[in-house]
Order: C-alpha cells, then sequence, then structure tokens
C-alpha cells in the first residue's frame, strides 16, 4: 500500500513540473489562444457557407457540424505530444541513459506528465469554449452523463494518442530526422484525426485510411461524444474499440521501447 | 543592387551546401510542409465536391483563392523565413551584432542567412493548385492576364513578407516576437477563401488593415470576371506602401536597439 501511495506521489510531482514548465511561457498561451480563434471564426463561417445550399452533409445537419468543428480546434491540440522531440533530445544529449537509471518507469513518468499537460491544457482552453458557445453558435451538451461519457472517451484517447507517439518517438532511435517525423505525424493525425473536417464527409477510400489509423480515436471520437453526434447507447462499442487500440498499442509501445533502447550507447563524459 | 545580388547568390550556395549536407533533412522539410497543404486542400475538396457551390464560387473557383494564398505565401517562405526567428535566434543570443558590424546591410543579411527550403513546397502546391483551376475553368490568360497574375503573386508575397517584418521588429523592444508574428500571420487563413463568405468586418479587416485579401481574393476575383473594382488593381500599391512602412519601422527599431548583454 505504502509503495503505492509513494508511487503515486512521485507521479504527481513529475505532473506538477510539468505544469510549472508549460506556465512558464505566457505569451505562447495567448499566441495559441489568438490563431485557435482565427481558425474557429474561420470554420464557423466556413461552414456556415457550405452550408447555405444543403441539408445535410455526411449525415450531419449543420449544427452537429458546427458543433464537430469548433470542439474538434479545441480538442485536437491534446494529441500533440511531445514524445517524439524529448526522445530526440535525450538521445543527442545522452541524457536518455540517466533517464533509464531512474527508478521509475520513464513511459509511466513521462504519461503522468503528459496527463497533467492535458489537464492544464483543458483549463486553458475554457476561454475558447465561451467564445465560440458565446459568439460562434457553440452549442455544449447540458446533460452531465454526456459530459462524463466525453471525459472517458476522452482520457482513454489521450492514453491511446500516447502510445502512438511512443512507438514513434522508438524511431529517433534509428534516425536524427525527429523533427521530419514529428510534422508528418502533425498533418496525419490533424487530418485522419479528424481535426479538420468530421470524417464521415470524406470519401470511402479516405475514411478507410482513417479507421485504419489511431488518430481518430483520440480526435474524433471524444469530439463526437460531446458534439453529441454519437448517441449515449453507442459508446460500449466505442470504448470497446478503444480499449482494444488501447491494449494493442500498449503491447506494440513495450516491445518497440525494450527493441529501439539495445541501439544506444551513451558514452560517458 | 548588383552587389546584393550576388552577395545573395553567395549567401544561396552556402546555403545550399549546409542544406545538401543533410538531403535527407532537405526533402522530409520541403515534403512535410506539402503534406500539411495538401491535408488542408484535402479537407476542403471533400467537402465542397458535395455541395454545387460555396457562397456562389464552385470548387475550381475556390481553389484558385486558396492556390494563390499558397503561392504567396511561398514567397515569405522561401526568402524571408528567417524573419520568424529574429527574436529568440538573434536578438536574444547577441547574433544580430554580428549581422550589426558587418558591411551589408543587416536586414538583407538576416533574410539572406538562411533561405528555406520548406517553401518550395508551399510554391509547388500553389503553383499546381493554381494552374489545375485555371484549366479545369478553362480561362486562356493573355499575356495581361499572365502579367496581371505574376503581379499578384509578387504583390501578395511582398504583403505577407512586410507583415513578418513589421511584427518581427518588435523584437528590439520585448525581445520574444514570434508570438506576435505568429498570431497576425494567422488572420491569413481567412485569405484561402472567397472573402464573400465572412462577415464584412473581416473583409474589411482583411482588405485594409492586415491586407491578406490583396494575395488571393481580389486578384482571384479579377480573373474570374468577378466585380472586385479598383480594389483588383489595387495589390501592388498595398505591398508598396506596406513595405515602405514596416521598412520604417525596422529602421526605426533598429535605432533603439540595444544587445541583451547575454
Amino acid at each position: 500500500m505504502t509503495a503505492l501511495r509513494d508511487r503515486i506521489g512521485v507521479m504527481a510531482a513529475i505532473g506538477a513540473m510539468a505544469l510549472k514548465r508549460e506556465l512558464a511561457e505566457r505569451s505562447w498561451f495567448w499566441m495559441q489562444l489568438v490563431v485557435r480563434l482565427v481558425t474557429m471564426l474561420v470554420l464557423a463561417h466556413f461552414w456556415r457557407a457550405v452550408y447555405a445550399d444543403t441539408e445535410r452533409l455526411g449525415g450531419l445537419a449543420f449544427q452537429q457540424t458546427l458543433d464537430y468543428a469548433l470542439l474538434a480546434q479545441v480538442l485536437a491540440p491534446l494529441s500533440e505530444h511531445k514524445l517524439i522531440t524529448t526522445f530526440s533530445r535525450l538521445l543527442s544529449t545522452g541524457d536518455m541513459a540517466i533517464e533509464l537509471l531512474r527508478p521509475v518507469d520513464l513511459q509511466a513518468s513521462e504519461y503522468a506528465g503528459n496527463l497533467a499537460g492535458l489537464v492544464l491544457y483543458e483549463a486553458f482552453q475554457l476561454p475558447l469554449l465561451v467564445v465560440a458557445w458565446g459568439f460562434l453558435g457553440l452549442r455544449l451538451p447540458g446533460d452531465p452523463l454526456t459530459w462524463a461519457a466525453f471525459l472517458v472517451t476522452l482520457l482513454l484517447g489521450h492514453a491511446i494518442l500516447f502510445l502512438a507517439d511512443w512507438i514513434l518517438a522508438c524511431l529517433a532511435f534509428y534516425t536524427t530526422e525527429a523533427w521530419g517525423i514529428g510534422v508528418m505525424r502533425h498533418v496525419l493525425s490533424t487530418f485522419f484525426g479528424g481535426a479538420l473536417l468530421p470524417l464521415a464527409m470524406l470519401p470511402g477510400w479516405l475514411r478507410g485510411v482513417a479507421d485504419a489509423l489511431p488518430f481518430a480515436q483520440g480526435i474524433a471520437a471524444p469530439t463526437l461524444v460531446l458534439a453529441g453526434v454519437t448517441p449515449l447507447a453507442q459508446l460500449p462499442s466505442v470504448w470497446g474499440l478503444q480499449l482494444a487500440w488501447l491494449a494493442g498499442l500498449w503491447l506494440l509501445s513495450r516491445l518497440a521501447f525494450a527493441r529501439a533502447v539495445r541501439q544506444v550507447t551513451v558514452h560517458g563524459g | 543592387m548588383t552587389r546584393y545580388l550576388d552577395l545573395y547568390r553567395l549567401f544561396l550556395a552556402q546555403r545550399l551546401k549546409v542544406l545538401l549536407e543533410y538531403r535527407a533533412s532537405f526533402v522530409i522539410g520541403a515534403a512535410s510542409v506539402t503534406a500539411i497543404q495538401v491535408a488542408g486542400l484535402a479537407a476542403v475538396w471533400s467537402v465542397l465536391r458535395q455541395i454545387p457551390t460555396l457562397n456562389g464560387w464552385t470548387l475550381d473557383e475556390v481553389l484558385l483563392v486558396y492556390g494563390l494564398a499558397v503561392l504567396s505565401e511561398s514567397i515569405t517562405h522561401m526568402f524571408a523565413d528567417n524573419l520568424w526567428t529574429l527574436g529568440w535566434a538573434y536578438v536574444r543570443t547577441g547574433q544580430f551584432d554580428r549581422l550589426l558590424v558587418r558591411p551589408v546591410d543587416p536586414l538583407f543579411h538576416l533574410l539572406a542567412d538562411r533561405f528555406c527550403h520548406d517553401g518550395l513546397g508551399d510554391f509547388a502546391v500553389g503553383l499546381i493548385v493554381v494552374i489545375r483551376s485555371l484549366t479545369a475553368l478553362d480561362l486562356h490568360l493573355g499575356p495581361s492576364g499572365l502579367g496581371f497574375l505574376v503581379l499578384s503573386v509578387l504583390s501578395g508575397g511582398a504583403i505577407f513578407v512586410a507583415l513578418n517584418l513589421l511584427t518581427a521588429t518588435t523584437a528590439f523592444w520585448f525581445i520574444e516576437s514570434l508570438p506576435l508574428t505568429r498570431s497576425v500571420y494567422a488572420l491569413h487563413d481567412f485569405a484561402k477563401y472567397p472573402l464573400t463568405i465572412f462577415h464584412r468586418s473581416v473583409r474589411a479587416l482583411l482588405t485594409w488593415a492586415v491586407p491578406y485579401g490583396f494575395c488571393s481574393y481580389y486578384p482571384a476575383s479579377h480573373l474570374l470576371g468577378r466585380e472586385a473594382g479598383a480594389l483588383a488593381w489595387l495589390g501592388p500599391v498595398v505591398a508598396a506602401v506596406l513595405m515602405a512602412a514596416a521598412l520604417a519601422f525596422w529602421r526605426f527599431g533598429l535605432r533603439r536597439y540595444q544587445e541583451t548583454g547575454s
């Protein structure tokens, strides 16, 4: 029992550190707020113009699409883990050796930091939600059950994307092109995760690609729940699919790291 | 002028040597930017192919606006990308002093220091999209139309550069200039669509305050034979005025510059 409490204490300390790091950069926070606000404004106008000529698109009515598009803007950056750059930095400085010597599992401690970042990030997004709700026509669910379901879907999705990134970050052991991998991953997750548009509007073949990648689990799935597009009755199958992704990716991530770590030789200095 | 052209060639040659030393980075850099543009285009295409028009604009017409915006953007991306780094990579580190003691114009030196190959991806995507939409729309531009197109893209590029220069110059006072540059730059997203789909205030903003509208919407309107009035031709004037203002502000900032002492 004490061991578990100690472990949770360590994870909480790591999480708190991540929060402090993030808060140190205030002007960056404002910048991100402005950038997101502009994107939301563009999207609100764009979708209004799109629906001027049509009733439904991809099975979605205007209000559903608007809610989805605006919420996706708030939620999509959740998928931005910095694991790939973290790994590449740890490797180029040799600090990876120190990380591996620590008496906590690297994956668990990175996850704790990420999770804390998620909470902080969500808190910072509240002004955006208020603006979108007050001025851009966003409708938020009043039903606490939907919010609870959303939180569960979000946590599962966040963990899935964390593991997917962990696997990609293992590539940093083999190549120095971490930056390129990061950008490519960003593009793929934005598009196939459903941050730009509801995936139901994609042509069939693109939809197939989106289904085969994990990104939609982290972006589209929680957004659809909060936008009220996914009925609560469907939640068991949504969560079942997320759990399957989670289990598969967890196994893969452990294997990938165990294999990749053999690549590294850190010389003393 | 010739001296500066010669110098730029030398800087560029050095830069290419550096880039080609890391070939994979070179390819990945250009490819990743291309991928970002392609994703945005794919989203627009996926939606618009299902509806007849967007506020009276067909898919190909919207793509012309989008393509012109990307093409203008590519100019600043290729030739003036270093403005993004002025704050954190030059002023904060004291590297800017290095530019001041050399017998060339510091702004020229800053821009020439780093030709950004990532912009080549933007340029390719923009060019392909513009050519494709012109062909699909069956628009045959004569020499004058082609001249207008080239002039529009060049002044569009100048507008992008001038706005980044204006915001980057604040680094001389605040050191960290990137957040402001990024915030203003974000507004160019509006210019990827026909401005008629936005509220009047947005249209006014993109025309008179942060004139990204002249990079894409106004020239596209003119090429498509839509009523744009004198605004269709105002792009080069707006670009010239904005650039003059940005240069004046830069010189003002330069006089106020004090090294950080780090």
